[in-house]
């Protein structure tokens, strides 16, 4: 394999490139990165690189992932699932922190560098792959808004023009700064689903008691394959591949910045995780209720079933986390489908190019999330199995995307000192077998049932 | 394109306030859009590589589609 050579710096000896207005703007966020650094300002440092880690587990702690771990606390309590979600998100935090590296490392999107790499037939699989998942995605991401809506008498048109307004709004300041902080305030309000945890008042022995994996839940082999597979389903998922490589050379960052990136991708792993946790202990109230309103996008089911067990305020602070969870999700997800759109169509992909100069990363952005919103609008539309099928198909979806992930961390012609250490690459593979395995088992499993060649 | 790891970061470069002005001074030349529309080469496989990753792009398929077909037949 040819080694590509090391470009130098901007100023060097070799005459600059032409310039862009992108340039010009990511140059302006290096400049505020260089000076905290020059001058060992250290929390500085930290909130100026902060950004794709947390977005991209806080847009996966979405809607249809807050609603499954509060399911599973429902319907299973909390053992088992309390110690799974961490283990899970440290998966995740294996596979994002490599699509961080070689985002800075390459100042480069996932999308554009597996076209190039490998062909361009495995980037446009990949970009198929991701725009089906996120279409389904983003339907999902809509009903939960009108769920959580719905417990506040309203309907699925200001679900709509909500969703519509912040993609509009995030996209209008032709900065990439601008939209990370944006959408990261936005994200804070993840923690909500923390607060609906404390107003359910578990008992704090139950918690702590749960912590050993036990009872491992019951029921039949598919419902267990569907579980499996929709709860990998919510922690890592294609569209964060897209999304985190992307935003990492979007936001400008350099293999002088990986340190940070590991900080920022690791405090974006374990906030999900203690949210998420939140969502489940915030479900398992409902457990002695005979799991009752688990069918959470029937109306505002959740919310309102957790209103009758638990009081007003903790149903109207879950019902507002699933406004934010929808929210966050259909911003990051409508990103991660724009870039690799611009990617793949080989033209400027930046949140730091103007629409008139990245129309295709502009049209895809807001494109995508009103073909989704069109789809809630529809009467009669299939909004409860499309919601629950969500993170199964990305299950099913993602090994595809993870193996050339790993195969671009470990492209030393590409990344050079920065390549995979073995221990990633063991990791990173029993994730893909695992997540391969759970997606493919249930596929199957559950198809033949359908076709009557098994018993259910 | 890569491999500029670490260069214009960090104590080892001027003071940044020293180019505050200049609209670039703080990117790499790989960070530079000229630079990042260059397309990178292309990487050579080995055969058993290609049908690997053809075995599991036509499993994942075959399972899509069960989920599809599914997801589908549970609307009835």
């Amino acid at each position: 394999m040819t080694r590509i050579p090391p470009s130098p710096p901007a100023r060097g000896p070799a005459p600059d490139p032409p310039l862009t207005g992108e340039d010009a703007a990511r140059s302006r966020d290096r400049a505020r990165v260089h000076h905290a650094r020059w001058h060992g300002r250290r929390w500085q440092l930290l909130w100026l690189l902060a950004g794709p880690g947390i977005l991209v587990m806080m847009g996966e702690n979405d809607g249809p992932s807050m609603i499954a771990y509060a399911s599973d606390g429902a319907q299973y309590g909390l053992g088992f699932f309390v110690p799974l979600i961490p283990v899970l998100f440290a998966l995740a935090y294996v596979c994002q922190e490599m699509c961080m590296r070689v985002g800075a490392v390459t100042h480069r999107g996932y999308g554009g560098l597996v076209l190039q790499r490998y062909g361009r037939a495995w980037g446009w699989f990949g970009a198929g792959d991701l725009i089906l998942t996120n279409l389904v995605t983003l339907v999902a991401e809509f009903v939960s808004i009108r769920v959580g809506l719905a417990y506040f008498h309203l309907g699925a048109g200001v679900a709509v023009a909500l969703g519509l307004a912040l993609v509009v709004f995030t996209l209008s300041g032709g900065r990439y700064w601008r939209w990370e902080r944006i959408v990261l305030g936005l994200a804070l309000f993840n923690g909500l689903f923390l607060l609906a945890a404390i107003l359910v008042r578990p008992h704090p022995g139950a918690v702590v008691s749960s912590l050993d994996f036990l009872p491992f839940p019951g029921g039949s082999v598919d419902t267990l394959l569907l579980l499996l597979a929709s709860t990998v389903g919510a922690t890592v998922t294609p569209w964060m591949i897209f999304f985190q490589q992307s935003a990492s050379a979007d936001k400008g960052m350099t293999a002088g910045d990986v340190r940070h990136g590991r900080y920022d991708t690791a405090a974006g792993a374990v906030l999900a995780a203690v949210f998420g946790i939140g969502a489940l202990i915030a479900g398992a109230a409902l457990l002695t209720h005979g799991g009752s309103g688990i069918e959470g996008f029937a109306g505002a089911g959740f919310p309102e079933a957790l209103k009758h067990v638990a009081g007003s305020a903790a149903g109207a602070v879950f019902a507002l986390g699933l406004i934010e969870a929808g929210a966050v999700a259909i911003l990051t997800i409508c990103a991660s489908t724009a870039y690799a759109a611009g990617e793949c169509a080989g033209v400027s992909r930046s949140f730091n190019s103007s629409p008139r100069n990245a129309a295709v990363f502009y049209a895809a952005n807001l494109g995508v999330a009103l073909l989704a919103a069109v789809v809630i609008l529809i009467p009669g539309a299939p909004l409860l199995s499309i919601a629950l099928n969500a993170n199964v198909l990305a299950t099913v979806l993602l090994p595809v995307s993870l193996v050339f992930m790993v195969m671009l961390a470990n492209d030393t012609a590409l990344m050079g000192q920065w390549v995979n250490k073995r221990s990633t690459n063991v990791i990173g593979i029993t994730v893909i077998v695992f997540v391969g395995v759970s997606g493919a088992a249930y596929g199957i499993v559950s198809f033949l049932q359908v076709v009557h060649l098994i018993n259910s | 394109m890569t491999a500029d790891a670490g260069q214009g970061s960090g104590r080892g470069e001027p003071d940044p306030q020293e180019h505050a002005d200049e609209p670039v001074g703080h990117l790499q030349r790989g960070q530079f859009v000229a630079e990042t529309s260059r397309p990178v080469p292309r990487a050579a496989l080995s055969t058993r590589a290609i049908a690997g990753l053809w075995a599991l792009r036509v499993f994942v398929v075959l399972v899509s589609l069960m989920v599809i077909y599914t997801f589908i037949d549970q609307l009835r």
